[in-house]
């Protein structure tokens, strides 16, 4: 082989590569990005049972209810709308009534949001950045979420 | 005085930093030696003189002068004292000077230890990294100043986060930090040659050192985060795909790539323009790393917002940097003259093939980390990007990876023989396959994956392992004289086969344990038992226990196995009084390589607790594998001596080996 | 002075690392070279050829190569000797002995504080502060008290500094010492209560109350006592008891009484809800204050029964209190999380998470 034709060896080799690694990201990219929305976004966004995204809120005050086996019932709002949220398993340690949370899952043919992944804030100030801005958007910030030092990366509590 | 004095040692190794990447270079254009010399001893001062100034910052936190913002804001009279030293670098401005000394200790190093390079090359490699210091230093002194005094001092710190008193917490990240910086040696160096407008294979021989040190460092630092997030987060995660993590596995995945491509440009003078670039890029992710976390840019696009001057300050650096070093290697890069020749198929191939999955890997990383980002800037689209993503891009790119990993070293330099190194593969092939039929028979179907991956684990380690009984001649020579000669091996041969039986270990544990993870969970009573794997684990009792500043629910677990008690595990729940924070503590029992993982929940109205219980089959090999890497890099470092690519034509290869 | 001496001895070390290798000049050392490099690389062919870990072949191929570069560094040589730049090392000499100095302390003044010591944690607390005399002699007393444990004097003056430090376990023991050693009266009875009920956060405890009962028992006119009686009758919910001995009391008071204003405050307040429990003196201090000074209070003392129920959690009384603290405050979620916590702490015994229970359905919480 002379040396032109090693080099376009090389060059296509490394081409076809980066074309099989653009095919695999651009594949996972639709199928395992999960989009974030807020009760109220869900309800005008009509999500269709089934499709996975990932719901921010405040846990509604008095919603939660602990059923037999870890089943745990509670409401994530936003100050307009509210989403009733199943969950089976441990909550993270941080999890408050009136505090902030964001759960991943899907809606079922109910309209009830199964979660299998819920994340609560880390400590006493901080609050789930996607919910902060969701909130502060829609005008129901309060003043004393913001008090936050170095905001730190949410805990995490899930059932695989 | 001692914040006074750290602060002033600050201020002049700033000074000293400016000396030292202006005059050397000015010396080198002129080649007056006297003049190229300053480089080397204002490095040594540099250091000298940052290593007071952290010193003095310690000692700040020792003695609680609450004086100090820095000290007052993170520190606590009541703290112990090992965690008062922690502490130095558990905030943003202490972490900032750690990293300063670290970049001035690698550049003291080079002063003290660069005898055998040249000295124009070692006084553009210190310019450089006074380039680099002098810019830290502008931006510890201007936006992150650990040495701010409050006039009347509060009598008492404000921070005693019991949370962060974690040993774990406090190693790993002046680990990761040692090889963060470490990269800046071989970026100083890429730009260097990029100045100088010269390289060949000396360059790579001279660079390689410092870049497997910081590959080290980053490797077991890495580890060490994993297995901290797996024991301190109590459900038994080991690898999250958070930016944090993607933050430093870039720089690790690009610095593996460097090490490897330097390799054929030390040893052939081939891919000499791609190694340059490497290093320019394992070092811009470094930075973009430290920063990204740093700035909790990651976590928030909006962190910019709450300290602009910071936030604008590290853009700049990075574009300085990061944009800088590429319009030169962009200028640059085509004097470089080409180095030599290789066919596709031969060892040069089989890194470069490396080098490309390395690279394409770290780019899916590197999407995956800042798309999202990209996204809510462009579109303000909130997504998240999670493990699901990396495990179908990141994943197939790793198996070809691995699958050419045993040939590489059996390939000749220059003109392969890919088919007479697929037959010295055999056995390990073999051993590959029936390893597979085995699981597969054991387990009756089920994941079907998961047997494969492992015999492709196997396969690597057997690689290994058939790559040194090849070098040692072993079943066609006596063995006495098999030995002598494995005795005879360059350290790094036995380094190279170390690092890669590593990543076959951990291959094995991260299969083993995504797979074969059984998990209860469950509300527990006392006297309640659960059945995990072949384990019963009985609740005798809980507990209550005061600590010195929180109180612990302790669950006691009695774990048996066919009637026979093991050990007793005791999880717990803690409280702490002052942050009305609570963490969970999980029990672990090592068997073997596997593990039991008891976490502990909430308790309901009828006194029962909530428990997870895991158990990890292997789990443990996960981390062994990058110990076992990191082992094999120390060797490889450790061997003074040079190795050459002998280039073997190929019929000289069937005359070495007359026996097949 | 001696922070600058020091700022000197720096600078002069900074500027001797610069001005040191300038005036070594041409004798400094010179580096090594690719040649060294190439030299060694041949070596080690030779040695693996003769080890036999490469074959004759490729051990002459790979030397013709190495051999190649090293020729080629021949040609161009690396480090052209060295000519002595005398301007430029003179530049570089005032930069350093005039510009580092004049940048370093321009620079430093604009961000340090020079006139600011050390304030080293340890000399402050042995230097003067306000609080600390006190302290001083509270520890010079209890020295003393220790080594003669029966001085019923000591104890008297001892116990209300204690108290009013807020060491309220420490006030019980020196007040029981003061009626061990001192002699029983009614005023040190109620103030035994009053600290062990300080202790609990401003409970009334049954140990406490009986200590109040003492006093009555002694003088049935102690105010304090009577005051404290009271206000166990609020706690326990019998509002209308405590309303009884409190009007009895205001009754009886002379008009010029200082705890008059107190006791109609506490009236007042029996009518309306049944706030957490506040101690005389501390009500006293209320007096005056405004409604969000007052409430800040109650928040503290219900913080001070929550931490002493996270330090010591075996007291179901104590956690129905808080709860019911919280549930007035109108704070629910924190009532909640003080449930789950009271559970995980009495979780161990049977008797009181059964007590626990019923007590939380009567405050209509039951989760």
């Amino acid at each position: 082989m002379t040396r032109r034709q090693r080099r376009l060896t090389m060059i296509g080799g490394s081409l076809l590569v980066l074309a099989i690694a653009a095919a695999l990201v651009l594949n996972a990219m639709r199928d395992s990005i999960v989009f974030f929305s807020t009760p109220t976004m869900a309800a005008e966004k009509q999500i269709p049972p089934g499709k996975r995204f990932r719901l921010g809120g405040l846990v509604q005050p008095g919603s939660l209810m602990r059923g037999d086996n870890l089943a745990v019932n509670f409401s994530i709002a936003d100050g307009s709308a509210t989403l009733p949220v199943a969950y089976k398993g441990i909550l993270p340690d941080l999890f408050r009534e009136g505090q902030g949370v964001v759960a991943e899952g899907a809606l079922d043919a109910s309209g009830v949001f199964k979660a299998d992944t819920v994340l609560a804030k880390h400590d006493e100030t901080y609050m789930p950045k996607d919910v902060a801005d969701a909130l502060k958007k829609q005008g129901h910030w309060k003043d004393d979420y913001a008090k936050q030092g170095v905001a730190p990366s949410p805990v995490q509590g899930t059932l695989k | 005085m001692i914040a006074e004095a750290g602060h002033y040692a600050l201020v002049l190794a700033l000074g000293l930093a400016l000396i030292q990447s202006t005059v050397p270079i000015l010396g080198a254009r002129w080649s007056d030696h006297a003049l190229m010399n300053v480089a080397r001893s204002t490095a040594l001062a540099q250091l000298l003189f940052v290593g007071c100034s952290f010193t003095a910052l310690t000692m700040l936190h020792v003695v609680s002068d609450f004086s100090v913002v820095n000290v007052f804001e993170n520190s606590h009279s009541m703290k112990p004292l090992l965690y008062k030293i922690t502490g130095v670098w558990g905030n943003h401005e202490g972490s900032m000077l750690l990293w300063v000394l670290i970049l001035a200790l690698f550049g003291g190093l080079v002063a003290a230890f660069g005898n055998n390079l040249p000295l124009s090359l070692r006084a553009h490699v210190l310019a450089v990294q006074g380039w680099i210091a002098a810019a830290f230093y502008l931006f510890i002194l201007v936006t992150s100043n650990p040495f701010l005094r409050i006039a009347t001092p509060p009598i008492e710190g404000r921070d005693l986060n019991p949370v962060l008193q974690d040993i774990g917490l406090a190693v790993h990240p002046p680990m990761l930090y040692l090889g963060y910086v470490g990269f800046s040696i071989s970026f100083s160096f890429a730009v260097a040659a990029l100045i100088e407008g010269r390289i060949d294979a000396a360059w790579a021989r001279w660079v390689r050192p410092w870049t497997l040190m910081a590959w080290i460092f980053l490797t077991l630092g890495i580890a060490m985060g994993s297995y901290w997030a797996y024991y301190e987060l109590g459900w038994g995660g080991w690898w999250f795909w958070d930016p944090v993590e993607n933050a430093s596995l870039m720089p690790w995945l690009a610095g593996t790539a460097l090490l490897h491509s330097a390799v054929v440009m030390e040893k052939r003078n081939a891919l000499k323009v791609w190694t340059i670039l490497l290093s320019i890029l394992t070092f811009s992710l470094s930075l973009l790393g430290t920063f990204l976390v740093r700035s909790g840019v990651l976590t928030s696009v909006h962190a910019f917002a709450t300290d602009p001057a910071r936030g604008v300050f590290i853009l700049l650096i990075l574009c300085l940097f990061i944009g800088g070093s590429l319009s030169l290697y962009a200028w640059r890069a085509s004097t470089l003259k080409q180095g030599g020749l290789f066919a596709p198929i031969s060892r040069e191939g089989a890194l470069v093939l490396n080098n490309l999955f390395l690279t394409t890997a770290c780019a899916t990383v590197f999407i995956g980390t800042l798309y999202p980002l990209g996204l809510e800037v462009l579109t303000g689209d909130k997504i998240s990007v999670g493990a699901p993503f990396f495990n179908l891009t990141f994943g197939p790119l790793f198996v070809p990876l691995l699958l050419a990993v045993p040939f590489g070293p059996l390939l000749a330099w220059k003109r392969g023989d890919l088919f007479g190194a697929a037959q010295r593969l055999m056995a390990a092939g073999v051993t590959a396959l029936v390893a597979v039929a085995v699981l597969w028979a054991w387990i009756h179907g089920g994941a079907t994956l998961a047997p494969l991956a492992i015999g492709l684990a196997v396969f690597v380690i057997a690689g290994a392992l058939t790559d040194l009984a090849e070098r040692a001649g072993l079943f066609r020579v006596a063995l006495a004289s098999a030995i002598a000669r494995a005795r005879g091996f360059p350290r790094a041969t036995w380094g190279t086969a170390f690092a890669h039986a590593g990543v076959g270990i951990a291959l094995i544990g991260i299969v083993c344990e995504t797979t074969w993870n059984s998990e209860y969970i469950g509300m527990m009573k006392p006297s309640d038992v659960a059945n995990v794997a072949g384990y019963q684990l009985k609740l005798d009792d809980i507990a209550q226990r005061q600590g010195p500043n929180f109180r612990e629910m302790i669950a006691q677990f009695t774990v048996s196995r066919d009637g026979e008690t093991i050990q007793v595990m005791t999880p717990s729940k803690r409280n702490f009084t002052t942050r009305s924070s609570s963490t969970t503590e999980a029990a672990l029992l090592t068997r073997g390589a596997s593990q039991l993982y008891i976490s502990l929940g909430d308790t309901n109205a009828d006194g029962a607790i909530a428990v997870r219980i895991y158990h990890k089959p292997l789990v443990l090999l996960i981390w062994w594998g990058p110990v076992l890497m990191a082992f094999g890099g120390l060797l490889s470092l450790s061997d003074r001596r040079l190795r050459v690519g002998a280039p073997k034509p190929a019929k000289a290869a069937r005359a070495l080996q007359p026996a097949e | 002075m001696t922070l600058w001496f020091m700022f000197a001895l720096m600078t002069v070390a900074a500027i001797f690392a610069v001005l040191w290798p300038l005036s070594r000049g041409s004798s400094a050392p010179a580096g090594g070279d690719e040649a060294a490099v190439y030299k060694d690389q041949l070596a080690e062919v030779e040695r693996d050829a003769a080890a036999g870990l490469i074959g004759v072949a490729e051990a002459e191929a790979a030397r013709v190569e190495i051999g190649r570069r090293l020729l080629a560094t021949a040609d161009g040589q690396r480090d052209r000797p060295s000519r002595a730049n005398l301007g430029l090392r003179r530049a570089s000499a005032i930069v350093a002995l005039v510009g580092l100095p004049i940048a370093a302390v321009t620079f430093y003044l604009s961000l340090g504080s020079p006139r600011l010591g050390d304030f080293p944690l340890a000399s402050r607390t042995r230097t003067a502060d306000v609080n600390q005399p006190i302290e001083n002699m509270v520890a010079q007393v209890e020295a003393h008290l220790e080594k003669n444990p029966a001085d019923g004097r000591g104890w008297t003056v001892l116990a209300p500094v204690l108290a009013r430090l807020g060491r309220y376990d420490d006030a019980v023991r020196a007040y029981r010492n003061v009626i061990t050693y001192a002699g029983d009266s009614a005023e040190r009875r109620s103030d035994l209560g009053e600290v062990l009920a300080g202790a609990a956060g401003g409970v009334v405890t049954a140990e406490a109350k009986a200590e109040f009962e003492r006093a009555v028992a002694q003088n049935a006119e102690e105010p304090k006592a009577n005051y404290f009686l009271g206000l166990a009758a609020e706690q326990d919910g019998r509002q209308a008891d405590a309303a009884a001995i409190w009007r009895g009391m205001l009754a009886k008071a002379p008009a010029d009484a200082p705890w008059r204003p107190l006791l109609q405050a506490a009236l007042a307040r029996v009518d309306e809800t049944a706030a957490p429990a506040v101690s005389g003196d501390a009500m006293a201090a209320a007096r005056d204050t405004n409604e969000d000074d007052r409430s800040a209070m109650i928040r503290a003392m219900v913080d001070r029964l929550a931490t002493r129920l996270k330090q010591n959690g075996n007291d179901v009384e104590g956690w129905l209190r808080l709860v019911r603290a919280y549930m007035v405050m109108g704070e629910r979620d924190k009532a909640v999380s003080a449930l789950a916590e009271a559970r995980q702490a009495v979780a161990g015994d049977a008797e009181h998470l059964r007590q626990l229970n019923e007590g939380l359905k009567k405050l209509g919480l039951d989760g």
